[in-house]
Parts: C-alpha cells; structure tokens; sequence
C-alpha cells in the first residue's frame, strides 16, 4: 500500500472514530431525558420522512427559501453517492461506479454529481447574498449563530469548488478521463486549458484531497454546529407526532397516581428524550417564531428560543460540546440552574396561545408547544406559580363547573321557551336522542356566544334533527385548566363529564366550539371517553349537501366576507373548508376574502392557551393585530366559528370599524332559514 | 413562629340555596364546601409570616363532624402543618359555645399567634375570635387587613368606615383577618399529596351548653327585578328617590 | 320588664348615628315588652356629656357618660370592661353592629358569659327570650335565632333601624371607666384619615365604574366627579377602557381585574360583557347608565337609565351632592 493510501485510511479510520464517538456522545446525553416510545405505526412514520423530510414539503412552505433550501439538500443528497465514490477511491485506487452500474446509468450518476454541484453552489451563492443583503428578519434574534452559518455555506462551497476543480482540472490534464457528460468540469476545463496538464494533474489531485478532506472534517463539524440538524432531522421526523400518527394537538396523558417527585418540567431531565432530540435539530431557521402571535406583537416568547434553550441547557448540565452551548452570557456555573428561569421565562411560557402555528410551520417537526406544555404544568402542579388572573378560574371551575362564575343553575337559560329537550328530560320520556348538543360555557353564559347557540340549535330544529342538550348537567370538560397547565383540575372535571355523558349513553355530539370539539373529541379517549364528536360548521356543512336545511331562495344580501380561521378547528383538525364552503351555499352572492394569514397560516385571535383569562399587557395586543389584517381585505362582514375568535374579533371590531359585523357561521345560516 | 389558625367549613357562597324540610337549616344536598374566606386569607396571612421568617409551624383548628377533616385537608395543602379537628355532630349557632371549646384547645397549644377570619360566611356573627380571646385572656385585634412583624413587635391596620387604624400589640395575640391581605394560595398538585401525610389530630369538642338555637331559616324578601326607570337626566330624580328610599344607600 | 342597656358609639367626641339606632332599637324592644328602662353607655373625650340630648329624644331614659381623653376613639378592653361592669340588671345589652360594635359586642358577652346575637335586622322580646333575625350565607338566607337571658348580647345592623324620636327628659350620670385605658395591650399608633385617600375597590362601600360608553379618557372624569359626590366610593373601570389606557390596570373590575362587592355599584356607560359582569354581580345595589336598552348590563341592575351618560352623570352628581349635603 503506497504512504498516500496509508494516511488516507489513517485519517478517514480516524475521522470515522471521532464522529462515531461525539455520536455516541450525542445519543447519550439524549438519556438525560425521560424514557417513551415512539415507534408505532413506523409505516406512517417512514411516510412522514419521505414526505417532509425528503421531499422538503414544508422547507417549501416559503417560497424563496424554499427551492434554495431544496436545492442544497437533494443537490447533498445526490452527491454523498459520489463522496462514497471517492472515499472508496481513497482506499482501492481507480474504484468507480463505472465498474459497478450498467453504462447508461453511470452516465447519468456522473452528469448529476457534475450538474448538482453547479447547482448547490448556486443555491449557496444565493444563500450568502439572502443572509447578507437580503437579511430576512427572522434569520435575526434568540442569540442566532450567523458565523456558524457563514461557515457552514462557506464549507459546502468550497465542498462544491473543489469538486468541480478536481474534475475540470483533471479534464485539463486527461481529457479522455473526463465522460462527456461532465458538461460543467468539461466546460471549465475549457477555461482552465493554459495549465500545464502535469500540473493539471496535481491541481486535480489536491483537490481530490481537500475535497475529502472537508468531507471528514464537515462531518466532524456537525455536533459542534446547528447543522447537525443533517444527521437528526430524518430521525427526528420519523420521531415525530406532530404530523401524526394519531390525532394532532392532544397534550400528554399524565398519570397523576404515580407516585413522582414532581409533575411536568422544569429542568431537561424531565422532557424525554425526544424533546432533547428536537434540541439537536432546530436548524435556527426562525420560521416558527416569525409564526407565533405572541413573538409578532412584541412579547418575549419565542419558540425558537424554547428549542435552542433546551439544546443549551442540555449541553450545560452535562458539560457537552462547545459550539451550541455557546451565548453571550460568558461561563456560567451548571451547578443549580435549571431550565425554567434561567433559560425560559414564566412571560414566556404564559403568553402561548397554543395556536400550534410554529408546529405547523417547522421543517423537522420539532414539538415546541410540547415543551412549554410540560413546563406550565411544572408551575402549577408543583410549585402553584402561575398569573394570578388564573386563580379564580380554577377555582371556580372547581366550584362551579365553569371558568366564569356563573351559576350552574343558569346554563340552560338560553333555551327557555325554545322547545329544547334535555338529555334528562328525553329519558324520563323513553326518548334516546342521536345527537347531543354540547354547548359549552362561553355558549351557555355569555351573551354574545348564546346568540350562537340559539341560531344552531334554531337550525336543527329546521332540519329536524333528533337532539338534546345537557342542560344544567353539562359542566366545563376542563380544557381551559388543561391548557393552563392544571392537569389535577382538568382530569377531575373531565372524568366528570365523561361520567355524565356515559350515563345518558351518549355517541354522537355537535359542538360550536372548537375547543370543545378538540377536548371532547380527540383528548377525552384518553381518560376512557370515546365519542364521535362534529363541529358545526362541519355538520352544518354535511346537512346542507344533503339539502336539509331549508334555506330562502332568494339570493341574500352581497356582502363581502372574510373568514377567520380558528386555531383548533384549522391547525389543530384541518377544518378549513366546511365553514367556508356553508358560508358560499348560505350566501349565494357572497364574496369571500381571504386575509393574507389564512388556513394554516391563520394569524390565532389570541384566546386560546388559556389566554382568553389571561392580561395581555405587554406589546400590541394580538385581537388588534388579526382584526387589522382581517379589515384589510375590505370585507365588510367577519365570519368565525369558534365562540373566543367570536369576543376576541368583536372587542376589537367594534372598536375600529363600528360598521363591520362579526358573526358566527351558524348565525349566518339561521338568518337564511325559511321562516314559514 | 407558632400560629393556630381556626377556620370553618362552609358552602361556596355562589350557590343557589334552599331550606331543608327542618325548616332550620339549609339544604346542604349538591352544595359544594370549602374554607370560608376570610379563615382562608387568615391562613395565608399564617403562611407568609413563617415563610418570611423562614421556620414557624401553622396548626389549623376546625370544629364539626368528621366531614370538616376535608377543610382541614385543604389548609394542610395549602402549606400549614397540622390539623385538629374538634369532633361535633355539628357547629351550633350559639358562637360563645364554639369559642369555649376552641379556647379549652388553644389554651394548651402555647401558640404565639391565633388568627380567625373575622366572620364566617355562613353564620357571619364575627364573634368567637374575639370571645376565645377573651377566654384566654390574650390581647384581641379584630379585622386587620394588614398584620406584620417589624423589627420583633406586632403591627396590623384595621379599616373603620372612612379612616384606618394602625396599631401595635404584644404576643401572645388573637387577631381576626378581614379582606385587603393577600390572596389565598391555590394550592399546588404537590402540596395536596402532601397534605394527605400531614397529622390531623381527632379530639372532641368540649362545647358545653349551648344557648342559640336556630328558630327559622327563611329566603329574603324577593328582590324586585331589575327595571329601567326612566330616559335621559329627567330620570335622576327618581333614581336618587330609590337609592334612598328603597336601596338605603343614599 | 326588661332593662335594656344600649352602647351609644361616638367618634372624635361626636355621636355617631348608629347611636341613635341602637337607642331607638332599645327604646322599641322595651316598650314591645311592657315598658322598662333603657340606659345609654357614651364613651367619649372629656365634654361629651354635654351632647348627649340627642339620646334622650330617642329614648334613653338614662345616659350614662364614661368620659376619658383616650376615648376620642375606640379602646376595645376598657369599654368592653366597663360595660360589662354596668350590666347588671339588663336583660338586653345592645350595641351597633359598626366596626367598633362588632369588636366590643363578643368581648361583652364572653366576659357576662351571655351568647351574643350581632348583626341582626330586627330584635324581639318573647316569653323572655330575645328574638332576632340576622342575615346568614351573605345575605342570602335570613336565620332567625333565639337566646335566652341573662343577658343576651345583640348587636344591630347599620341601617336597620332608622331613629325615630321618643323624648324622655335628659338624665346623665357619669361613670368612671372599669378599665384604664393606658392599660390596653393593644395600642394605636396612627389614625388614617380615609377622605382624599384613594379608597380601595374591595374596602369601598360606593364603586362607580366607567366604560366605554364614555367615549373618550377625559369624560372619565365625570365618573371621578360622581364618586367624589358620594364621598365613599372609588372608581372602578372595564377591561376595554384599561386597554385602551384610559385607566391604570388596578382600577379593573372584572373576571381578570377585581371581583368587587360594594353595597352600590354604578356602572356608568358599560354595556356589561361577561368578564365584567363576573367582577361586580354580587353588589347589593347595582344602577346602570346606558344609552342601549338591550344592553345585557340592565339585566343585572336594579336600577337602569336609558340614556347618554354624558348628559345623565353630571346631573346624578349634583344630585348626588343635594342629597348628602341634607343628611
């Protein structure tokens, strides 16, 4: 073996080494967190890699950074075929795929190595210009690592320079070495045709060297760098729930009988192990951030920062590798710090909507609402710390089975004198009605939201509809202390309501909350309670496909509409179309428009994450923020179908613009019924 | 600092009530019970001293059947470190006979500082703190809204109508808490596993003769509904007639 | 025939009207028994003895004056010793249920061991017993209780009674204090006056609130005019007007600001959205100004006027003002 093959398989065994190592390393530490599984319907999960972490799907949700994004990466992936080429050639001189594959196919594996690399390069070039000259806001903030970045385009250049100046150079020294379909290294050969071709040959063969080179030690740049996210985004993707499988958006169970030191998280060893790995592949992009309502209108919360402190943290507490630990706070003693408060604030931690627009938006599919659930459940299960607006909403949920205190001998008030049969009432007369109306509290006590009640319960009457409420029997199903962090509260309240509806047998339920309808349905078969539960909109919907719904048939009013998307309806269940397809059948010469934020990009009202019981005091408020973008589209009506987008819009409509309405979906329709 | 603080159990005050068939009682069927409020601040008021302190024990005294340990439960969650529970088959309405009996138990406590809310929200007669006090023989602060401990001396503010009290008293004291101190703690998912580990002492109550009885529980005259009296300026007179008249706040 | 003894509370040396209560109350329950004495206990600073008439045209037919410097205001141990002192001989000792009473009222019955009635409504003797009837569960259930002499201790609620003149000729006696003020264990260091003091939401007996209704910050001060005729009320806001910064945050009433209890609350200009009603439902009167008439605020007042509240609030005030310059 000649001294060159030698030192070749000398550093490439010794880069191999220390990678595998910091690897090692790196998946140890991942044991700091708590233990869970993760490896259910792994052919949902491969799907999910394909999907988004291969086909870039949400990398392409911007579209700018999108195809550049793609660019680089499929452009990796199609040349880490010939890097494994020339790495074998470090080891068995002259090895080539031409031995290997059928001609026609080498040929196309040269001609992408050759086209890829002037295509990264490319995308590289304009990655320099984006994050210098066009400097995107969000790319800025929570102690970003521009230099890692800068470094880590600079790598990938060079990568893409050396390779092309290997082949081009080697082109220069021995044309017949170089396949015709090399058109780019044959072309800069061209260029390069003055250089002596013995000197070609040793250009050629130094770059074949650093080209390698770089390689190993890129490789072994990784851990040290947010680029990492190489090695763990396809695992952390396959990891994921957040795309399923299962129902998106439903918190973690938590048993509460175990016998533990303490509930949630306050510090990394009490996330699991996947929250950490989320840690590793948080690529810094910033998208999530320049999502969150919260971070828009100036408060401290930033999901990205949740990612990178968890990151942070970790590497502080088991006194990790260099790069990623690193801020500008200088050298901090490890010893009693924890993540909540030192890293992460409560401001931070309260001011979440749970929205869920970060998840939606993350290339990797990091969890970050997953964190700052755990820890709000930190801070009110063990330590009772929480905004003290809170404390008389638990308390009288406790009390009174509803965030608001409100008598529970008032909920059924709306009804009076409408014909509308309790669930009590329908089995003292024999009567086992389909379908169960769950009002909710905002809908039963709030005078607003009781208008929406009435119109769909005037519509179901309209259709004929065999249904029932609960009345005086219903109670909060605790998704509000849920949200909040109170997991004690929430399983007490919604084992009681799964009790009640059990008891009266109930299948079926339709709702006009969308925080109802996500409780309800999606999180209450956690505790045993299994229904199948509609939203209105998308019952609404179903009903006037099936023209039930005995609508006018004059043309109605010409309004211009715009409809506001509801957090838990949209992100959280992809309800998108059926309020807006019962809004074009119930308003035939209605204009619908859309604001710019829309669908799954929906700017949240700013109630949900228990928020709606929450001060906002700091920076503008997020009601302001929606309206205004909602107003914007000249709409003259704004149509919602969830009861908190309902007070949040209407405050801060009414206030602006006294003549724009804001309505509820079903009001609209109610207002089409046939009156005869 | 030693601190006993008695408290009460009573039904949340937001619920629709009715008479029981005795006719002297309220139906307690569906009600839900809690600490009485102002015992529940005076329970804070107990906690905050010793936390700022930084030691101290807080025992929580409550008087009634055995379903009252479910009060003293939630106090013991709360942070206090122990419960008595003085055994009766119920609380009388003759309040001097529940301040004997909880004088014959604080009396061997040697606490520092006995607090009471200044009245329960059920009976409100607002007396036994006071009368336990006298009982005892121990300076009796009633109605502090602020209570501290300044420089080793006893300080409280109590609010009159239209003027405020401040004042300095010795230990041993019993002092009764009214509104203006800080909010009550929610108690944490910890502190309610631990506070079913807490000692709760069982004893009975040595109420002696009792000599208030309840003739009657009846409703309060119907409220008049609500009405709009009236359109623009021209209404203000009528208005200030009702206040004076009919609402008797004017 | 019963002899009442009635605690006549004064205050900087001046009677109080809750005074002419509690001797208009005695005077009433002796007379419903058959007639008997009723005496009146007046602490006050040297010179009090002078204005004691008043007692007398209520019905005392004796004032009794316990005259120290200490006594401008409250000294709960030697009043209470003192009075406990002079009982002997009533069936009935009867004080107001003000903050003085409510202190004084349970030290008197634990040192007669007598049970004690406080904050009642009304007081009644029958076959000898005393009679009451007090407010229970906050003022939603009225117990009647009894007790049995002797004596029985009753205080009565402010307001309950309303004087009523029943002249008896002046006949004082004075009478030393059974207790040396300068011994109280409990002293008082400072007197604040309440008046010019932002009085607190939660102590305020008056609470006048503004919304939006309004129209903008500076009418604001229309609502602050309107607490100032009142003299004991403070102002409260919605959460839409401290939003908008109009009012500080702490002036909030409502599910996410205070939860507040006065026994008059007007609100002035608020249509009355749920978190707001959820602050201030429990107040004993609630009067709402409101140009809407559907507003869902008159659903929960007592008193409502439909109109501007630009137009309507000056003219309550000066109102307002008459009212309690007459009192």
């Amino acid at each position: 073996m000649s001294a060159e093959r030698m030192i070749f398989v000398f550093v490439l065994v010794l880069a191999a080494g220390f990678f595998s190592l910091n690897v090692q390393r790196l998946v140890g530490y991942l044991r700091v967190g708590k233990p869970e599984g993760r490896l259910d319907h792994p052919w949902q999960r491969a799907w999910n890699v394909l999907r988004i972490a291969i086909a870039q799907e949400k990398i392409f949700r911007d579209p700018v950074a999108g195809p550049m994004h793609a660019g680089i990466f499929w452009g990796f992936l199609v040349l880490t075929a010939g890097t494994v080429e020339l790495i074998v050639q470090g080891i068995v001189p002259g090895f080539s795929y031409a031995h290997l594959l059928p001609h026609a196919l080498y040929v196309v594996y040269s001609f992408s190595q050759d086209a890829f690399a002037l295509l990264v390069l490319a995308a590289v070039g304009f990655a320099f210009f984006r994050r210098l000259v066009l400097h995107p806001r969000r790319l800025d903030g929570d102690h970003t690592h521009h230099g890692d970045a800068y470094f880590i385009l600079g790598m990938i250049g060079a990568l893409m320079v050396t390779l092309l100046a290997m082949n081009a150079f080697l082109g220069v020294a021995d044309p017949a070495a170089l396949g015709h379909e090399k058109l780019v290294s044959r072309a800069l050969a061209v260029l390069l045709g003055g250089v002596s071709p013995a000197t070609a040959r040793a250009v050629s063969h130094v770059n074949w060297w650093l080209h390698v080179l770089l390689v190993l030690f890129f490789l072994n740049y990784l851990p040290y760098s947010k680029h990492l996210h190489v090695v763990t985004s396809l695992f952390n993707v396959f990891f994921s729930n957040t795309s399923g499988p299962g129902q998106k958006g439903v918190m973690r169970a938590m048993d509460l009988e175990a016998d533990v030191e303490q509930f949630g998280a306050s510090d990394v060893a009490q996330l699991t192990w996947k929250n950490l790995l989320d840690g590793y592949s948080c690529t810094e992009c910033g998208r999530c951030t320049a999502a969150c309502p919260a971070n828009i209108t100036g408060k401290l919360l930033s999901p990205r920062k949740i990612v990178i402190n968890t990151r942070q943290r970790l590497m502080e507490s088991v006194g990790g590798l260099g790069v990623l630990e690193d801020d500008d706070r200088g050298p901090v003693a490890a010893a009693g710090r924890h993540l909540l408060d030192d890293y992460i604030t409560e401001d931070e931690l309260w001011a979440c909507t749970s929205c869920r627009a970060c998840v939606q938006e993350c290339p990797v599919s990091i969890d970050q609402l997953d964190i700052i659930n755990e820890m709000r459940r930190h801070l009110v299960l063990s330590e009772s710390r929480f905004p003290q607006e809170l404390q008389p909403a638990f308390e009288s949920m406790e009390r009174n089975g509803s965030p608001w205190a409100f008598r529970p001998a008032d909920r059924a008030q709306w009804a009076e004198g409408l014909g509308v049969p309790t669930m009590a009432e329908a089995f003292a007369q024999g009567r086992r009605p389909q379908v169960l109306f769950w009002v909710g509290c905002m809908g039963s006590f709030d005078d607003r939201a009781k208008k929406t009640t009435i119109a769909f319960a005037r519509i179901l009457q309209a259709c004929g509809i065999d249904f029932a409420i609960l009345g005086q029997e219903e109670t909060c199903h605790g998704d509000p202390a849920r949200r909040m962090g109170n997991e004690y509260l929430y399983q007490m309240l919604a084992k009681n309501a799964i009790e009640t509806l059990d008891r009266y047998q109930v299948r079926t339920i339709v709702t006009s909350c969308p925080h109802c309808f996500h409780q309800i349905g999606n999180e209450f078969p956690q505790l045993g309670g299994l229904y199948e539960v509609i939203h209105h909109s998308t019952f609404i919907e179903r009903l006037l496909e099936e023209n039930r719904i005995p609508l006018r048939t004059d043309s109605g009013r010409e309004l211009t509409v715009a409809y506001h998307d509801s957090c838990y309806l949209g992100r959280y269940n992809d309800v998108y179309d059926a309020p807006r397809e019962t809004l074009k059948r119930a308003l035939p010469i209605m204009k619908l428009v859309e604001p710019v934020r829309h669908r799954d990009r929906g700017l949240c009202c700013g109630a949900g994450g228990g928020r709606m019981w929450m001060e906002e005091s700091t920076g503008k408020r997020i009601n302001a923020e929606r309206t205004e973008e909602l107003l914007a589209t000249g709409a003259d009506t704004i149509a919602v179908a969830c009861p908190f987008c309902m007070t949040m819009m209407n405050d801060s409509v009414k206030s602006r613009a006294g003549s724009v309405d804001v309505v509820d979906i079903a009001e609209v329709v109610a207002e089409r019924l046939q009156t005869s | 600092m030693k601190i006993a603080v008695c408290i009460k159990r009573v039904p949340d005050m937001e619920s629709r009530f009715k008479i029981a068939a005795s006719g002297t009682a309220v139906d307690e069927a569906g009600l839900k019970f809690d600490i009485s409020d102002f015992d529940a601040y005076a329970v804070e008021v107990a906690l905050q001293i010793n936390e700022k302190a930084g030691s101290g024990e807080t025992t929580v005294i409550c008087l009634g059947p055995d379903v009252v340990q479910e009060t003293i439960r939630k106090a013991l969650s709360m942070g206090a470190e122990r419960g008595i529970q003085l055994k009766a088959d119920s609380v009388p309405a003759d309040s001097l006979a529940i301040a004997k009996a909880l004088a014959a138990e604080l009396k061997e406590g040697g606490y520092e500082l006995i607090l009471f809310g200044k009245h329960s929200l059920d009976a409100m007669t607002g007396g036994a703190g006071t009368m336990a006090a006298e009982l005892l023989g121990l300076p009796c602060l009633t109605a502090a809204s602020k209570l501290e401990f300044i420089d080793g001396k006893a300080v409280a503010r109590r609010e009159l109508e239209g003027a405020a009290e401040l004042l300095e008293f010795p230990l041993p004291a019993v002092v009764t808490i009214d509104e203006g101190i800080a909010r009550p703690r929610y108690p944490s998912l910890k502190g309610i596993m631990a506070a079913k580990k807490k000692p709760l002492d069982v004893k009975p109550a040595q109420l002696g003769e009792v000599r208030v009885t309840v003739e009657k529980m009846g409703m309060p005259a119907d409220r008049p509904p609500g009405r709009i009296i009236g359109t623009g300026p021209d209404a203000v007179p009528e208005l200030i007639r009702l206040l004076q008249t009919e609402a008797k706040v004017l | 025939m019963p002899n009442i003894l009635a605690v006549a509370e004064t205050r900087g040396g001046e009677l109080r009207k809750v005074a002419l209560e509690a001797v208009t109350a005695a005077r009433a329950l002796a007379d419903a028994a058959g007639g008997g004495e009723v005496h009146a206990l007046v602490f006050g600073p040297p010179g009090t003895g002078g204005k004691t008439e008043p007692l007398a045209q209520h019905g005392a037919d004796k004032v009794l004056v316990c005259e120290h410097a200490a006594y401008g205001r409250s000294d709960a141990e030697s009043m209470s010793a003192t009075i406990a002192a002079r009982a002997a001989g009533f069936a009935v000792v009867l004080l107001s249920a003000s903050a003085q009473g409510k202190d004084l009222a349970p030290r008197v019955s634990a040192k007669l061991n007598a049970p004690l009635l406080s904050d009642c409504l009304a007081v009644r003797l029958s076959d000898g017993s005393v009679v009451v009837t007090h407010p229970t569960y906050t003022g939603k259930v009225i117990a009647t209780l009894k007790a049995t002499p002797t004596p029985v201790v009753v205080s009565i609620r402010p307001n309950a009674v309303t004087p009523a003149a029943h002249a008896k000729p002046l006949s004082t006696e004075t009478i030393a204090p059974a207790a040396d003020p300068a011994a109280s264990r409990v002293k008082v260091t400072e007197v604040v006056v309440g008046s010019g003091a932002k009085l607190d939401l939660g102590e305020a007996p008056v609470i006048i609130s503004g919304g939006r209704g309004l129209k903008e910050a500076a009418n604001f001060k229309l609502v602050e005019d309107l607490a100032d005729a009142f003299g004991n009320a403070a102002v409260g806001a919605t959460r839409a007007v401290t939003d908008d910064g109009w009012r500080p945050h702490s002036d909030q009433i409502g599910q996410t600001g205070r939860l507040v209890s006065p026994d008059l609350y007007v609100a002035v200009g608020i249509s009355g959205a749920i978190q707001h009603l959820a602050g201030m439902r429990t107040s004993k009167t609630i009067v709402a100004i409101n140009k809407d008439a559907e507003a869902p605020i008159f659903k929960v007042a007592d008193y409502g006027i439909v109109g501007d509240a630009l137009e309507i609030v000056p003219v309550f005030t000066a109102a307002v003002r008459a009212a309690k310059q007459s009192h």
